[in-house]
């Protein structure tokens, strides 16, 4: 029945021989038995068709059915890194070219004060971190059901491993910068960070994706990432996710969210680029009083397919949940929000509030939103709400008769439509920074 | 300045506007009165350009010299017409002061002026908005969100005198004010009135021509201008109702 669909895994297997062969001395280590662990389970797996209920409106065949070469260069001079730093962002910044980080580019040797970072194989040999990383890295590799993330495991090369001790604040962001460049085959990688917050500990981490080719050089590549965080008793952290990949990537972001009591999450999402995105955002409650902020605005455009799948499983009493997410969709771009919130039957007093808005700008641009609310427990609040709707006719003929152009009106409206979910960003230069670039994608023809 | 010849207009098929002519001259202030369904808004929005009005052929608007209805929405406001909305819309997200410098700078550009810098608008908002009686935070805040229908008829007139218009429009502009909020507008056109600088002043009622007293006043019924005068018809309008120049007037045919 699966003919199709096993023909493509069959590629990728074929892939990691190469891949294998390609990695050298690394492969004595442990932490090469897990990749192989993780290839032997794709193997019993294959790829979601659009029958699969949370891949209905997403199909992936697109995505991995090129023959992606796993050896891209990781060249870029250092002037052309300037453009891609954020302005006025207190950071330290890891530099990845095509996947591949750069040392000599990034700021290794001088980190966020408090913060350990290493790679996954480093980790695994010591002795205070080899438990946190099995522990979380295991549900990732040999019982995961989705290829994806067996994917990831199996040719996860430049993983990292993040670790902020008990009470310490972080006030320095860590930014993980990447950059694409236009390469002659298209490619592949996987960026997989392990991020593990003591109790009582505070981080914030930027992520933004960038691409450096223009017009028909741009980069044709599939990232398909991957995080686990764990948040310990109150730990706080807030995410940043900017996205503005080629139109001709693919962009998978599997973030899984671990949180003990206390603890409080906030995730801060922007996609604007990429031809195919998927995001997989799941929180699990883990003891009482736990939050969890998902924040998600996206632009499609042309051919743009844009989907949003969240999950919030309130497994516990006592815990808050909030979800905004506001996309618009001009020309052939297609949007999905799924946003399932679970609360199961001991999950007495939560408080759940999920909303999301579109704005569809053309006749052929599609919306499908799903919200879904699944409730076990009799005493709760939880509230959801999805509106589906056109840029207000009355609002642009208002603009213009005080002068404003009708091209630059609707720009300004859907600016602040989009606005609506940035200001809710803490940090001051990250909120203008993406701004900016919501500008600067509505100016884009 | 204004030339209306014979204006017909529709809206979803309903002829609204069934020919009605208007000369207002530089400096002139006209007051058009009018029972509920007569066209007053119809008007406005005609002159304004909104689409969903459909003029028909053989309608003349003549402005400054130029076909008014062959111009764009925002091309008319660059060149000097503002229309005050009767139901100003409230858009999220875009503060107050983001929208005023917006305005200021297309309206300056478009006159060749060149662009204010940001100060220096800042300054000219602070200043302006004084004269409206509107609170300074007012500037930060989302354009017209959560305002009060006072609120938002000032934050009319602030944009009004920001833009220095040639032809203000003013579309029941009064309607739901109170007394305080009335003078208010009263005061913004009294003090931008000139030589070269002409108002229509739609409205309902006598009461905001008792503080702009106009040149001439036109009552409006049926889709056509059916009497005009000088201020005492609003007086005599306000004393004898609609009911008496809906009599007077003739039939349409």
């Amino acid at each position: 029945m699966t003919n199709i669909q096993d023909k493509h895994i069959d590629r990728f297997l074929t892939l990691f021989q190469s891949f294998e062969g390609a990695l050298n001395g690394e492969k004595g280590h442990p932490m090469h038995e897990w990749r192989r662990k993780a290839i032997h389970r794709l193997k019993d797996l294959s790829f979601p068709t659009r029958r699969h209920e949370e891949w209905k409106y997403t199909p992936v065949t697109k995505v991995v059915s090129p023959t992606y070469s796993v050896n891209p260069n990781s060249e870029l001079s250092e002037k052309k890194l300037e453009k891609f730093k954020i302005d006025d962002l207190n950071a330290a910044v890891l530099v990845f070219v095509n996947g591949q980080l750069r040392k000599d580019l990034s700021d290794l040797d001088q980190l966020p004060q408090g913060l350990q970072l290493m790679p996954m194989s480093e980790a695994l040999d010591h002795p205070d971190y080899q438990d946190i990383v099995k522990e979380l890295y295991i549900s990732s590799t040999e019982k995961t059901e989705d290829p994806f993330l067996a994917m990831n495991a199996a040719f996860s090369k430049e993983n990292m491993f993040i670790y902020v001790p008990a009470n310490t604040h972080v006030t320095q962001a860590l930014h993980i910068l990447h950059i694409n460049t236009p390469e002659e085959l298209p490619y592949f990688y996987n960026p997989q960070k392990l991020i593990h917050l003591g109790k009582g500990s505070k981080m914030v981490l930027v992520e933004s994706y960038n691409d450096l080719g223009e017009g028909d050089t741009k980069s044709e590549y599939f990232n398909n990432m991957q995080n686990v965080i764990h948040l310990k008793g109150n730990a706080q952290m807030d995410h940043y996710k900017l996205q503005r990949e080629s139109t001709r990537s693919s962009h998978l972001n599997n973030t899984s969210i671990y949180q003990d009591r206390d603890s409080v999450y906030s995730n801060y999402q922007l996609d604007l680029g990429g031809l195919w995105v998927r995001n997989n955002l799941n929180a699990y409650h883990k003891g009482e009083n736990v939050t969890t902020n998902f924040y998600g605005a996206f632009l499609g455009k042309g051919n743009q397919h844009m989907d949003a799948h969240t999950l919030v499983d309130h497994a516990i009493p006592h815990c808050q949940s909030n979800e905004l997410y506001k996309g618009i969709l001009d020309d052939k771009a297609h949007g999905v929000f799924n946003g399932k919130v679970m609360v199961h039957k001991d999950a007495q007093k939560t408080n759940a509030f999920q909303q999301n808005s579109s704005l569809l700008l053309s006749e052929k641009a599609v919306m499908d939103a799903k919200p879904q609310l699944e409730i076990f427990a009799d005493d709760v609040k939880c509230s959801h709400g999805a509106t589906i709707g056109h840029l207000d006719e009355s609002s642009v003929f208002f603009l213009r008769t005080r002068g404003i152009n009708e091209k630059r009106a609707k720009e300004m409206l859907q600016e602040a439509f989009l606005l609506e979910v940035i200001e809710n960003m803490p940090n001051e230069s990250l909120r203008a920074y993406a701004s900016k670039w919501i500008a600067e994608k509505l100016a884009s023809e | 300045m204004l030339k209306i010849k014979n204006l017909k207009a529709s809206v979803d098929g309903n002829q609204i506007l069934k020919g009605l002519n208007l000369e207002v001259k530089p400096g002139e202030v006209h007051a058009i009165m009018g029972p509920n369904g007569s066209g007053k808004s119809t008007l406005s929005n005609v002159l304004a350009g909104r689409e969903d009005y459909e003029v028909e052929e053989g309608s003349i608007v003549e402005y400054l010299g130029e076909d008014l209805l062959e111009l764009d929405v925002e091309e008319r406001a660059k060149k000097g017409i503002f229309l005050a909305f009767q139901y100003p819309v409230e858009i999220p997200g875009v503060t107050t002061a983001t929208f005023l410098k917006e305005i200021i700078n297309s309206v300056r550009e478009a006159q060749g002026k060149e662009a204010l810098p940001a100060p220096q608008i800042l300054k000219l908002m602070r200043e302006k908005i004084k004269t409206v009686d509107l609170p300074q935070e007012f500037l930060k805040r989302s354009l017209n969100e959560g305002f009060s229908g006072g609120e938002k008829k000032r934050n009319e007139m602030l944009q009004m005198a920001l833009l220095e218009p040639q032809l203000a429009i003013l579309d029941e502009t009064d309607s739901g004010l109170d007394i305080d909020a009335m003078k208010v507008v009263a005061n913004v056109v009294n003090e931008l009135r000139k030589q070269d600088r002409s108002f229509i002043i739609v409205t309902h009622y006598q009461r905001l021509l008792n503080y702009i007293v106009p040149d001439f006043v036109h009552v409006l019924h049926n889709g056509r201008i059916v009497k005009s005068g000088d201020k005492s018809l609003a007086l005599e309008l306000e004393d004898k109702g609609y009911d008496w120049v809906k009599k007077e007037a003739p039939q349409t045919v």
